[in-house]
C-alpha cells in the first residue's frame, strides 16, 4: 500500500490549514469572552430543607433553597466576594456618630408575583427578625445585639438605627440570611416556610421542590439588574450520602461542589481520576467544627463532667482522620480566615484539652469522671446522618471511652436532628458544623457561645462570655478590639467548661465544572450562592 | 455417635462442608476477644492502611482493624441470627400448632393475620419497625422476630394439621387427654423436625436481613461491629480502601453459604422422600 508524495503534501497542506482554523477560533488565555445566556446549572444540597423559611431557620441547605429568589440591602459582590455592594439598596450613608444608617433604595423593583417592592417590605422583613419573640438563628441573632430600629422614612428610604456604633453590622446586613421578604407574602402566609411563600425580587424564580429530590429555579426576567441572570435555571440535587455525592459528582450530574460538606482528600484524587473536565481545590469553607454537652441535664450540668470532655477530646485526631487533615484543630477563631483577631495558634496549641501528647489532660478528665460517676458512665451520643457525622461520632466515642463515659451513638434524620438539638433533646452531640454567618470574628461568639447564641444548643450561659463578646463587639478600634477577642478566647480555652467545645476550622475540597464561568466562591458557605452571574460555556 | 457422624460426611458432603464453616463461624464468635488482635471500636490507628502483617485486613476509615472487627461482628451476626430466629420461630411455631389444631374461628382469624403481616415486602416492614423502635442491636432483634413469626405459624400450622389428621391424635382424645396434654406430648415432638429446619434455614436469612439494615443506617448503630454496616462504610471509600468492602462482603457470603448448606442438608436428611440423596 502506498500513497503518492504529492497527495501526502494536500493532505499535511489541509491537517495545517484546519490545525489554524481551530487555532483561530479559541480564544487567547485571558481573553474576556462573551457571557453566553442559557443552560441549567445543576448543585447539590446535603440534606431536604423541609421548611423553607430563611429568616427562622439555621441550616444551608434553608439558604442554598432560597438563596438566589431573594435580594438583600446589601450583598457581597459576586465579582470582588469581599467586598460589601448593594443589592435592594443602590447607596447608604452612615451618620458621623455611626449609629446610624441610611439605606436608599432601587425604585422600580417588582416581586416575583408583579406587586412593587418598597421600604415597607424592608421594614416588615427586620422588624420580623428583630422581633425579640421570633427565633431568628441567623440574622436576627447577629443584628439584635446591634439594631435598635428599623423606619421607613419614605417608601424608598429605610434607616437603621444602632445601640451603639457596631462594626460587624453592614456585613451582617449583607450576609445572605438577611433577606427581603415581601410584607404582603409575610401577611398572606404567615411564614416563609412553603414553596409558594417563595415569592422574591432575586434573579431566579422558585419554581420546584419535590420533597427529598430536587429544588428549581427558573430566570426571573423581570430581575432589577439588566440582563441577568445568564443561566435558564438552576437544579439543586438533594443528595444526603456521600457515596451519592461523590457519584453524581463523578457521573458529570452536578457541575458545581462549592458548599458544606467539603470532599475529603481520599474524595477529591477519586473525582480527579474520574472526571478531567473540573478545577478541584482545596480551601477553608468557614466552619468551625463543634461538639455540644447538654449544659441542662446530668451529666453535664456537672462542671467537671464538661471539663472532662473538654480534655478527652482529641483535636488533632479528630481533624486528622476525619477531615483527612484538612482543618485547623483547636482554634476558636481561624487566622487564615480573620487574621490578627485569631488567637497565635502556638498559644492555642498549648491550652488544656488540646496540648498534645494528651495523656495528662485524660488522666485528669478520667479523674474528675470518676470523682461524679465511679463506675463510669452510659451516656447517648447524637450525631445528624449527614456529611461524615458518623465517623467523627465514632470517634468521639472512642475517645470519650478512654475516660470511662460509655457513649452509644443516636443517628437523626437532619431536619429531625436539628429539631431534637433545638429543644434540647441530647446528652452530646458528637459532632455539629456551625458556617459563620458573615466574615467576622463576632460570628462564631453569636452563633455558638453567649447565652442569647442560636446555635448554643448546650445551653450553657456565661456571663463574663456574654460581656466579654459585648465588649469586642462594640469596640471600634482594631487593636482594642483584637486585645477583647484575644482575652475571650483565652478566657474559654482555659476555662474549658463552655458546653460548645470548639473541635477546630474545616476545610476541603471543592471542584468546579471547567465550562462553569464567572463563579468565585463566597467568603463564607452562604455568601455568593445566587448566581446571578454565572453562565456556562459550550 | 462416630458411625453417625461418618454417615452424615458420606451422604451429606455438602452439609459437612456447611457445617465446618459454621462452627468455624460459632468458634470465632465465642473466642473473639481472644482472637480478634485490637478492640473492635479501637481508633488509635492510622486510616486506610492496606492489608499488610500488622493489619491482615487492613484499618478504614476512622483508624479501626478491620480483621477485629470482621471478627467481633461474627458475634455480632450470630447473635443476632440466633436469638431472633430462636424467638422468632418457636413463637411462630407455637401459634400455628396451637391455632393448628384448635381450629375454627380462631385457627380462621389468626390465619388472616399471618396473611397481613406476610402481605408486606419484609425489608419495608423491618425499616419501619426500625424507624418505630430506633437504632439498637435489640430492636433489630426485635424486628426480625416480628418478620419471623409468621412464617413460622404457617408453616408449622401445615405441618401440625398433618400431623393431627393421625389416628393416633384420635386416639389420645378418645381416651380423654386434654388438648394441652395432646399439643405438648403430641404435636409439638412430631413438629419438631419441621421446626428444626425452620430455625436452621432462617438463620442465614436472619443474618442477611441484620446486614441489610445496617447497610441502609437502620439497623446496629454504625459504631457496632456489624458486617453489613461495615460495608455502607466500606462503600465511601471504594477506590481509596476496597479492602473495606471485601473483607465483610466475604464473612457475610462465607457465613451465609456455610448456614444455607447445613440448613439444606438437615432438611433432607429429615424429609424422607429426600433422604439418601446426594446433599
Amino acid at each position: 500500500m502506498t500513497m503518492d508524495l504529492s497527495r501526502l503534501a494536500r493532505l499535511a497542506a489541509l491537517a495545517a490549514a484546519l490545525l489554524a482554523t481551530i487555532a483561530a477560533s479559541v480564544p487567547p488565555a485571558g481573553a474576556q469572552e462573551k457571557p453566553r445566556p442559557g443552560g441549567i446549572l445543576t448543585w447539590f444540597d446535603y440534606g431536604d430543607p423541609g421548611r423553607l423559611d430563611v429568616h427562622a431557620e439555621s441550616p444551608l441547605v434553608v439558604q442554598q433553597a432560597t438563596a438566589g429568589i431573594y435580594s438583600g440591602l446589601l450583598q457581597y459582590d459576586p465579582d470582588e466576594p469581599s467586598k460589601i455592594i448593594g443589592d435592594l439598596a443602590e447607596r447608604w450613608t452612615v451618620s458621623a456618630d455611626g449609629k446610624t444608617y441610611t439605606f436608599h433604595l432601587r425604585k422600580g423593583v417588582k416581586w416575583h408575583d408583579g406587586q412593587p417592592f418598597s421600604s415597607a417590605d424592608v421594614k416588615a422583613s427586620f422588624d420580623r427578625m428583630l422581633n425579640p419573640d421570633f427565633k431568628s438563628p441567623k440574622c436576627g441573632a447577629s443584628l439584635k445585639p446591634m439594631v435598635a430600629s428599623v423606619e421607613a422614612v419614605d417608601p424608598n428610604t429605610v434607616e437603621f438605627r444602632l445601640k451603639f456604633a457596631a462594626a460587624p453590622f453592614l456585613p451582617s446586613i449583607a450576609s445572605a440570611w438577611c433577606r427581603v421578604a415581601a410584607k404582603h407574602v409575610l401577611a398572606k402566609y404567615g411564614d416563609l416556610n412553603a414553596p409558594e411563600a417563595q415569592i422574591g425580587t432575586g434573579p431566579f424564580k422558585f419554581k420546584k421542590y419535590e420533597r427529598g429530590s430536587v429544588i428549581e429555579w427558573e430566570k426571573n426576567p423581570g430581575y432589577f439588574v439588566p440582563g441577568l441572570p445568564y443561566l435558564d435555571g438552576v437544579k439543586q440535587f438533594i443528595l444526603v450520602s456521600g457515596p451519592t455525592q461523590l457519584a453524581a459528582a463523578k457521573a458529570s450530574k452536578i457541575m458545581l461542589w462549592d458548599a458544606w460538606p467539603p470532599m475529603r482528600k481520599t474524595q477529591a484524587d477519586e473525582l480527579g481520576r474520574a472526571r478531567t473536565d473540573v478545577d478541584i481545590y482545596q480551601a477553608p469553607i468557614n466552619t468551625v467544627f463543634f461538639l455540644y454537652l447538654n449544659a441542662k441535664k446530668p451529666p453535664f450540668d456537672n462542671p467537671d463532667m464538661r471539663r472532662a470532655v473538654n480534655l478527652a477530646i482529641d483535636r488533632q485526631e479528630l481533624v486528622a482522620k476525619s477531615l483527612e487533615g484538612a482543618g485547623v484543630p483547636c482554634a476558636i477563631l481561624d487566622p487564615k480566615l480573620v487574621g490578627d483577631f485569631a488567637l497565635p495558634l502556638d498559644e492555642v496549641a498549648k491550652a488544656p484539652g488540646c496540648r498534645q501528647p494528651k495523656d495528662a489532660d485524660i488522666a485528669e478528665a478520667k479523674k474528675l469522671v470518676e470523682k461524679h460517676y465511679p463506675g463510669g458512665l452510659d451516656v447517648e451520643v447524637a450525631v445528624r446522618q449527614v456529611g461524615n457525622y458518623v465517623d467523627r461520632g465514632q470517634l468521639v466515642i472512642a475517645q470519650l471511652r478512654k475516660i470511662g463515659i460509655r457513649g452509644t451513638m443516636k443517628t437523626h434524620e437532619s431536619a429531625a436532628g436539628y429539631a431534637a438539638f433545638g429543644k434540647g433533646d441530647f446528652t452530646i452531640i458528637a459532632t455539629q458544623d456551625r458556617s459563620m454567618d458573615v466574615n467576622e470574628p463576632s460570628g462564631v461568639f453569636h452563633i455558638a457561645y453567649t447565652s442569647q447564641s442560636g446555635s448554643n444548643y448546650g445551653q450553657y450561659s456565661d456571663p463574663k462570655v456574654d460581656e466579654l463578646t459585648d465588649r469586642a463587639l462594640k469596640e471600634t478600634n482594631h487593636d482594642k478590639r483584637k486585645q477583647a477577642y484575644w482575652e475571650l478566647q483565652r478566657y474559654l480555652l482555659s476555662k474549658g467548661d463552655h458546653a460548645s467545645i470548639a473541635v477546630g476550622w474545616v476545610e476541603g475540597w471543592f471542584f468546579k465544572d471547567k465550562k462553569l464561568r464567572n463563579y468565585k466562591p463566597g467568603l463564607t458557605t452562604y455568601d455568593n450562592n445566587t448566581f446571578m452571574k454565572v453562565w456556562i460555556a459550550q | 455417635m462416630t458411625g453417625a457422624l461418618g454417615r452424615f460426611l458420606r451422604g451429606q458432603p455438602l452439609g459437612a462442608a456447611g457445617a465446618v464453616v459454621v462452627l468455624v463461624l460459632v468458634a470465632v464468635a465465642l473466642l473473639a476477644p481472644l482472637l480478634a488482635p485490637h478492640g473492635p471500636k479501637e481508633t488509635g490507628f492510622a486510616t486506610y492502611v492496606a492489608p499488610s502483617r500488622e493489619f491482615p485486613m487492613g484499618t478504614d476509615q476512622v483508624g479501626r482493624d478491620v480483621l477485629s472487627r470482621v471478627i467481633w461482628g461474627a458475634r455480632l451476626s450470630l447473635y443476632v441470627g440466633l436469638v431472633s430466629v430462636v424467638f422468632g420461630i418457636t413463637l411462630g411455631a407455637l401459634w400455628g400448632v396451637v391455632t393448628g389444631y384448635v381450629g375454627g374461628a380462631a385457627d380462621t382469624g389468626s390465619q388472616r393475620v399471618v396473611d397481613c403481616l406476610m402481605a408486606l415486602p419484609p425489608i419495608i416492614l423491618a425499616l419501619s419497625l426500625m424507624a418505630a423502635l430506633g437504632q439498637s442491636v435489640n430492636n433489630v432483634i426485635l424486628a426480625l422476630v416480628i418478620l419471623l413469626t409468621p412464617t413460622a405459624a404457617r408453616t408449622l400450622r401445615a405441618v401440625a394439621l398433618g400431623v393431627v389428621a393421625n389416628p393416633f391424635i384420635e386416639a389420645a382424645e378418645a381416651a380423654g387427654a386434654s388438648r394441652t396434654r395432646i399439643i405438648v406430648r403430641h404435636l409439638v415432638p412430631n413438629c419438631l423436625a419441621s421446626y428444626i429446619v425452620l430455625v436452621t434455614t432462617n438463620i442465614s436469612y436472619a443474618i442477611v436481613v441484620e446486614a441489610s439494615l445496617s447497610f441502609i443506617g437502620a439497623g446496629a448503630p454504625p459504631d457496632e461491629p456489624s458486617w453489613g454496616g461495615m460495608l455502607a462504610q466500606g462503600i465511601q471509600a471504594l477506590e481509596t480502601a476496597p479492602w473495606m468492602v471485601f473483607f465483610p462482603g466475604l464473612a457475610i457470603s462465607l457465613a451465609v453459604f456455610g448456614l444455607n448448606l447445613l440448613g439444606d442438608s438437615i432438611r433432607d436428611l429429615t424429609d424422607p422422600r429426600l433422604r439418601g440423596g446426594l446433599g
